[in-house]
Parts: structure tokens; sequence; C-alpha cells
């Protein structure tokens, strides 16, 4: 099995670990029933009750699956 | 005919893509719908609308074509007597994915694919449109005319009322004025007369 010879260095492990970042996803902005909503394009959306108890997954006012 | 998939195969290999794309597709004919992740659903769209094209022919040597694909001999049968007459109308587009969100374990996106087997209710053809279209262009330009006109007419008797109004005014003042003359003249006659006396 391949083993590293030397330790890497705090330097070099901190400056690979500087390239982890997270990336803000792209959203769209929606009002829905005078409410504006950030959501993902082209995906599902879940529909709650009143109550907010998650029913199905809706697109294009289509049920697509359950939750 | 699909385009072929360029890049890694799904899976461990070649053969591996082929077994995964028959177990979806038999999974996909059975149930009508299933949930899997969008890179496999994206992969199995055209492998299975193939299928779908095959048994829309319907004879036996189409139906000996998919079996060498789809070995599972009750799925081939649902989907050339029931799946092939309901699209039958159809012409392409046997199969639709929608975006869900992400797995638990893995935060895979997930998509749903599945058959699209309610009757075609076709849109209206581009060429009707564009016959439409200028002719509602040209409703359009005959209705923003009379506007205007109607506009320049409601403007002209504006005009007309204002000058209306500014000559009596003007009238109005001139005899202000004059009243305020002949006073004057008054007033000086009296005090004149009174100097007199």
């Amino acid at each position: 099995m391949a083993v590293p010879k030397r330790k890497s260095s705090r330097s070099n492990t901190r400056s690979r670990r500087s390239q982890w970042k997270a990336e803000a996803p792209t959203l769209v902005k929606t009002v829905e029933g005078g409410k504006v909503v950030y959501s993902q394009p082209h995906r599902a959306k879940v529909v709650t009750d009143s109550a907010g108890t998650e029913l199905f997954l809706e697109y294009k006012g289509r049920k697509v699956a359950d939750v | 005919m699909p385009k072929p998939t360029k890049g890694p195969r799904l899976g461990g290999g070649p053969a591996h893509e082929r077994l995964m794309l028959r177990n979806l597709a038999t999974a996909l004919f059975t149930h009508g719908s299933i949930t899997t992740t969008e890179t496999k659903a994206k992969r199995l769209q055209p492998f299975a609308e193939r299928l779908v094209t095959f048994a829309k022919r319907g004879d036996l040597h189409a139906r000996r074509r998919v079996l060498a694909q789809v070995t599972d001999k009750t799925a081939v049968h649902i989907l050339f007597t029931e799946i092939a007459p309901q699209v039958a109308e159809r012409e392409g587009g046997y199969t639709r994915i929608t975006k869900l969100g992400y797995r638990k374990g893995d935060n895979a996106p997930l998509a749903v694919i599945e058959l699209v087997l309610e009757p075609v209710s076709p849109k209206a053809k581009p060429a009707k449109a564009k016959a439409e279209k200028p002719a509602a262009k040209a409703a359009a330009e005959v209705a923003a005319e009379v506007v205007e006109s109607a506009e320049e007419a409601e403007e002209v008797t504006e005009v007309t009322d204002e000058a209306v109004s500014e000559v009596a005014e003007e009238a109005v003042a001139d005899a202000a004025e004059e009243v305020e003359v002949a006073a004057e003249a008054v007033v000086d006659e009296a005090v004149e007369a009174g100097d007199k006396e």
C-alpha cells in the first residue's frame, strides 16, 4: 500500500482547505399569496396544509410524488 | 434515434450500465412512474422511449427486439398491450422527468420519471398562430388610431374651453378697470367741487 513519506505541513494542509467553499444556490423569486418566496428553479415543491403538515410534492399544479 | 452517450458509463462499466438501464426500464413499464437519481433518469429516458417506439410498431419482430433488451416478459407484455395503445397518438416524448429534492443519505438529486399516458392535446400550430398574429396586430393598430383621434378631439375641446375662459376673464378685467377709472373720475370731480366751494 502506498504510504505518504512525510507529514504534510500545516501550510500545505491549510492552503488545500482554503479552497473548500460553499456555493450559494441560484434561486428564483416568486410571489405566492402576497408573500415573496425564494425557491430552486425547475424543482418540485412540498405542499403543506394549514397546520404545516407535509402532504405531497407538486410541480406545475400536478402532484408528482409523496413526501 | 437517441444521441449516443459520451463520457463515462453509469455504474462500473458498459455492461453494468446496460443492466442498470434494463432494470430501470422494466421497473418503469411495470409501475408507470419511478423515483431515481437525476442522472439515471436522464440516461433512462432515450432508452425507454426507444422501447416504446418498438412497442407502437407492435409486430413480432419488434417484440423480439425489445425482449433482447428487457428480459422480463411480463413487463414487455404490459408495454405492448397496455402502454402502446395509450401512446398511439403521441409523436414521441413518452416519458416525463420531474426533479424532486435531494436524497437524505448522499444528497443526490432525485427525479421522478413517469410514462406520459394522458391523451394528447395538441397545441395550436405555429402557422396558424402566425396568421392570427398579423390580424390581431392590425386590429390593435386600428384601435390605437381610434383612441388617438379621440384624444386629439378632447385636446381640441380643452383648448377651446381655455381660450373662451381666458377671453371672458380679460373682458371682465377690462370692465373692472373701466369701472375703477370712472370711480376715480367721479371722486376727482367731487374733490374739485369741494375745493371750489
